[in-house]
């Protein structure tokens, strides 16, 4: 009697002085895909690899439950304020530079007019822009024109009257391009900038 | 003497460390609802959209309450009422390749929806839970902590 009173107690040690249970559910991702996520305790793991795959936590020495499958209802009730408050999809533009200038290329005019637009329309929170170049010339080199170029474009805009509550600018060198070449090639799609505006 | 002054360096240790040591900004608040703070050290600033997050600083909601966190690389978090987050270590370095995203998730309601740093450098990615760790390839996941 004793014996299974302490057993008892035992696992009410492990198991509940843990707090509350933890869920943890694969769903798919804004562009409709489904990646794969790997829950690990001290007892053991599970993968999640499907949508709607699910597995739950009681304690840090028990492997993770099998894996279920998520109703849509829990799902709401669980996780609808989170849902709810998901920041919306942010807007992507790229605007190109004549070499080893700030100058913009003539077609970037126009994208100038519609970043300004956008942050107007959305009431923006954040600008953020990073400044890249291609992999001509030196590291030091393409640094400081990849940051020349996104300070050039910060007060572009800036100027233009776009609209934000705060403005991040970083420089990417040439080690971000967005064709990846070898070293040393001039390579007009990764002299530019890239602004999100959310 | 250089007792002394070695004393006095140590006591002024802890303003040095203070003044070099600022955490790196992380993300920003873009949505939010209710009551939404941030504890930053001893300090506890109401949370607001375009609120810059610091590494370290952990971010609360009440009840209700609910915010939407925006990481420097495009990682989205997501917290329903009752909530606690911590970006506990962060890099997004695309110039140098550093990428490091490592969060726990200590209490309350998530949508977590991972960014470029999940297109990078996948491995680099730890959820950390009260009770387990996460490790999480490009995509979206729900998590709830119960009370």
């Amino acid at each position: 009697m004793r014996a299974s009173y302490c057993l008892g107690l035992l696992l009410t040690v492990l198991l509940g002085a843990c707090g509350g249970r933890q869920s943890i559910v694969l769903v798919p991702d804004p562009d409709g895909r489904v990646g794969r996520a790997e829950v690990i305790t001290a007892g053991g793991k599970r993968l999640l690899d499907k949508s709607g795959d699910m597995t739950q936590v009681r304690s840090r020495i028990l492997q993770p439950s099998a894996v279920s499958t998520a109703q849509a209802g829990y799902l709401a009730e669980r996780f609808g304020e989170a849902l709810a408050i998901e920041p919306p999809a942010p807007e992507k533009f790229v605007l190109y530079f004549e070499t080893g200038t700030t100058v913009l290329k003539p077609p970037s005019h126009e994208v100038v007019n519609q970043i300004v637009a956008a942050s107007q329309r959305r009431k923006a929170i954040s600008i953020a822009i990073s400044g890249h170049t291609d992999t001509a010339g030196s590291v030091q080199l393409n640094d400081d024109l990849a940051r020349q170029r996104a300070d050039f474009v910060h007060q572009l805009l800036t100027l233009r009257g776009a609209e934000f509550k705060r403005i991040s600018v970083s420089s990417h060198g040439k080690g971000n391009p967005a064709v990846p070449t070898a070293d040393g090639v001039a390579e007009p799609r990764n002299r530019r900038a890239e602004i999100t505006v959310y | 003497m250089k007792l002394l002054f070695c004393i006095v360096l140590l006591l002024m240790l802890p303003a040095i460390s203070t003044a070099a040591g600022e955490a790196a900004v992380v993300g920003h608040i873009q949505t939010l609802q209710g009551s939404v703070w941030i504890e930053r050290g001893a300090l506890r600033l109401g949370g607001e959209a375009g609120s810059e997050v610091r590494q370290g600083d952990i971010l609360r909601t009440g009840k209700p309450g609910a915010v939407g966190l925006v990481l420097l690389d495009n990682t989205t978090v997501s917290l329903g009422s009752g909530s606690e987050l911590v970006v506990r270590d962060y890099a997004f370095q695309p110039r140098e390749g550093k990428f490091t995203l490592v969060m726990q998730m200590l209490k309350g309601s998530f949508s977590y929806v991972s960014g470029l740093i999940g297109k990078l450098a996948p491995d680099a990615i730890r959820l950390q839970l009260p009770e387990a760790t996460i490790a999480v390839r490009g995509t979206k996941l729900l998590v709830e902590i119960g009370d």
